[in-house]
């Protein structure tokens, strides 16, 4: 008797449709090319097989490139206010350990701040199924942020592919439930944990790049104002939005309403720091300079996170790495903090 | 002359005209810190130039620097890297004395999502690519596989005219051996063509429900270079900076025309997009009716006025209704 279940992988497509009974179900897809969380037609398996991350992160289920926050219309009496009623359940299928950690480290700002009211509401309808990473790509540093590449506690409930099947483990009481109604799935051997050990153990080997979070974190407060430094850093940096709107926990934001006759809705949008115009005020803008913005967008994670919550705000996803058009690399600028 | 060769007379080169104070700043490439990346090297220290490198994945337009950056410049360019200096001479925006290019005869760079297609594996499961000439040579999972260069290399590469560099100051090794293939090339602007006008606004209509405004298509294009761009204005606010794909696309449409004519077909902004929307099919397009209509190329006499900004009686006029 051991503590975990498994399921035939063949049985997956069976239990989704299950599922979708009660939520709109997503999964990681291809849609031309490019890798995204796309809702399940309901018949294609496929994606059981792809072992890497996404191109657009998780955070985007919860907080989305741009979501109406309310309609409004214009009357006699004023204006007339329409709130959306977002209270769909999804359940996202085969979310990575950083992009689950991810979503954790959003729920800080989410929550503690302020109650976010279009976050929250998604975040705690959702379930979370987590697929533990085999192939890491070569951007990956997850482990130097305290995760490893297979496993987490971040989600509902975790799996581990183990050949023909995934090994299953409980991790909230959600999850518990939702396995309690499946059919398809059986009580795991010691053999199957013993093999899923392993695979987490290989795929924890296979993230090489590494950052040093502790000299991090005691030299980015003396280096600040080393201009030099971080003149000499931010050179090739072009100020386009990627490794922001990527980044999983990136949270920026702007607000634009759009009136057309007498009515129209305000919306939020994501922003990003490494845009000139996001620090842009009516008499001045603090961050002209490119180098003010880049180590912001370094400080921030690194730095101002931690102080205000107690963790770094990033999860080695590497995907700032990846899809930068540059190859401007976050662990490099990190490595030669000057002291 | 071999990389390695054209290497060493670049760090030569490149260290003396900072030790003679010729310049203030290089621009160059040095190896990328991910498998078969280079990234752009900037800099005054003549102790970082022994990592400028040459190879067949620089591919990046270093151009887009020369208008942020004060004072002398000594920059590596490509064929169509040149073309966008002499396109930014033009207009004003660079001064020919305040630079020395540094000309790169271009073979042709690789594509590395279509090595990713045609092996179905990701660039960092690649163990070695190889170009020789016309051929390709990857190494993947211990097997060694072929590919003919236009299999292989950019879209805008195989439809290069002037891999050799307009304007230089210094050219490292003789006129490059491109492989073309214009056909390919076309491809997918040959498919949009063969649609209908129905179809196509469907297509783009697909293609720009993805786009998410990061807006690095404008931050790689040197083409891009107005201090304010129209979309960041707000008063008026001509466009909401919301990622709807009406506005995605009116986004898209505006910033074509406004590089119409500066567009040097570098490729730029296809391969960066996150999201993989096919940019260069709208940009290419836009580069042939310049060149049918004003038998413009952009890019190619620095003493001439842009295209869009001079007259001239035989001027298209026809599709003026």
């Amino acid at each position: 008797m051991t503590n975990s279940k498994k399921i035939n992988k063949k049985d997956i497509g069976g239990l989704l449709k299950e599922w979708s009974q009660e939520f709109t179900v997503f999964i990681p897809w291809r849609e031309s090319g490019v890798a995204m969380l796309d809702k399940w037609d309901g018949t294609d398996t496929g994606f059981i097989d792809w072992y890497r991350n996404t191109v657009k992160p998780a955070k985007a289920n919860f907080f989305p490139p741009m979501e109406e926050m309310f309609r409004f219309q214009k009357g006699r009496e004023g204006y007339h206010i329409e709130l959306p009623l977002d209270e769909h359940k999804q359940l996202i299928f085969g979310i990575r350990p950083c992009d689950a950690r991810s979503l954790a480290i959003l729920d800080m700002t989410f929550t503690e701040s302020y109650q976010d009211p279009y976050y929250l509401p998604k975040r705690n309808n959702a379930v979370l199924i987590g697929l533990g990473c085999l192939k890491p790509y070569d951007s990956c540093f997850c482990t130097s942020l305290g995760i490893s590449p297979a496993e987490s506690t971040d989600v509902d409930l975790m799996l581990t592919d183990i050949g023909d099947q995934f090994l299953v483990k409980e991790i909230t009481q959600k999850g518990k439930e939702l396995i309690a109604r499946a059919s398809q799935v059986e009580e795991a051997t010691e053999a199957d944990e013993a093999r899923a050990k392993e695979v987490r153990k290989a795929a924890y080997g296979k993230v090489t790049r590494r950052i040093d979070t502790k000299a991090i974190s005691e030299k980015l407060l003396s280096c600040f104002d080393n201009q030099d430094y971080w003149e000499k850093v931010a050179a090739k940096c072009i100020s386009c939005g990627i490794c922001t709107f990527l980044c999983p926990t990136c949270y920026c934001f702007d607000i634009n309403d759009e009136l057309v006759k007498r009515q129209g809705a305000r919306f939020r949008s994501w922003d990003s720091c490494a845009f000139p115009i996001y620090t842009k005020m009516p008499m001045e803008n603090p961050r002209v300079e490119k180098w003010r913005r880049v180590r912001q967008r370094v400080c921030h994670k690194f730095e101002f996170y931690p102080m205000n919550f107690g963790t770094i705000a990033c999860t080695g996803c590497g995907r700032c790495i990846r899809l930068c058009p540059v190859n401007w690399d976050i662990t490099q600028t990190l490595d030669k903090l000057p002291g | 002359m071999k990389n390695r060769e054209m290497e060493q007379r670049l760090r030569h080169e490149a260290k003396t005209w900072l030790e003679e104070g010729k310049v203030d700043y290089v621009i160059g490439f040095e190896p990328g810190s991910l498998k078969f990346t280079t990234t752009p090297l900037i800099t005054k220290d003549k102790d970082d130039i022994d990592r400028l490198v040459i190879n067949p994945f620089m591919v990046n337009n270093l151009s887009v620097y020369l208008t942020e950056i004060k004072g002398r410049v000594g920059i590596v360019a490509k064929g169509c890297d040149s073309r966008s200096i002499i396109s930014l001479i033009q207009d004003n925006q660079v001064v020919r004395e305040d630079i020395i290019i540094m000309g790169i005869p271009c073979p042709g760079l690789i594509d590395l999502s279509k090595v990713e297609l045609w092996l179905g594996r990701d660039r960092d499961e690649l163990d070695d690519i190889t170009r020789d000439g016309d051929r390709v040579v990857i190494m993947v999972d211990g097997k060694e596989r072929n590919f003919s260069a236009t299999e292989v290399l950019f879209d805008n590469c195989l439809s290069c005219e002037f891999p050799t560099p307009q304007e230089y100051d210094v050219l490292l090794g003789e006129t490059s051996s491109l492989v073309a293939d214009k056909i390919a090339s076309r491809d997918k602007i040959k498919k949009l063509e063969g649609m209908t006008s129905e179809q196509r606004w469907e297509f783009w209509k697909g293609e720009f429900n993805r786009c998410l405004r990061c807006y690095a298509c404008r931050s790689v294009c040197p083409s891009c270079f107005c201090k304010q761009c129209f979309v960041d204005e707000s008063q008026p606010q001509w466009l909401l900076p919301v990622p709807r794909w009406q506005d995605n696309l009116m986004f898209q449409i505006i910033r074509n025309i406004h590089v119409a004519g500066r567009c040097t077909d570098c490729g730029e902004c296809e391969r960066i997009c996150p999201v993989n929307i096919p940019l260069r099919s709208l940009t290419k397009k836009m580069y042939e009716l310049v060149g049918d209509l004003f038998h413009y190329q952009a890019g190619m006499d620095k003493s001439a006025p842009p295209v869009l900004t001079a007259y001239e009686y035989t001027d298209a006029e026809d599709f003026i209704r």
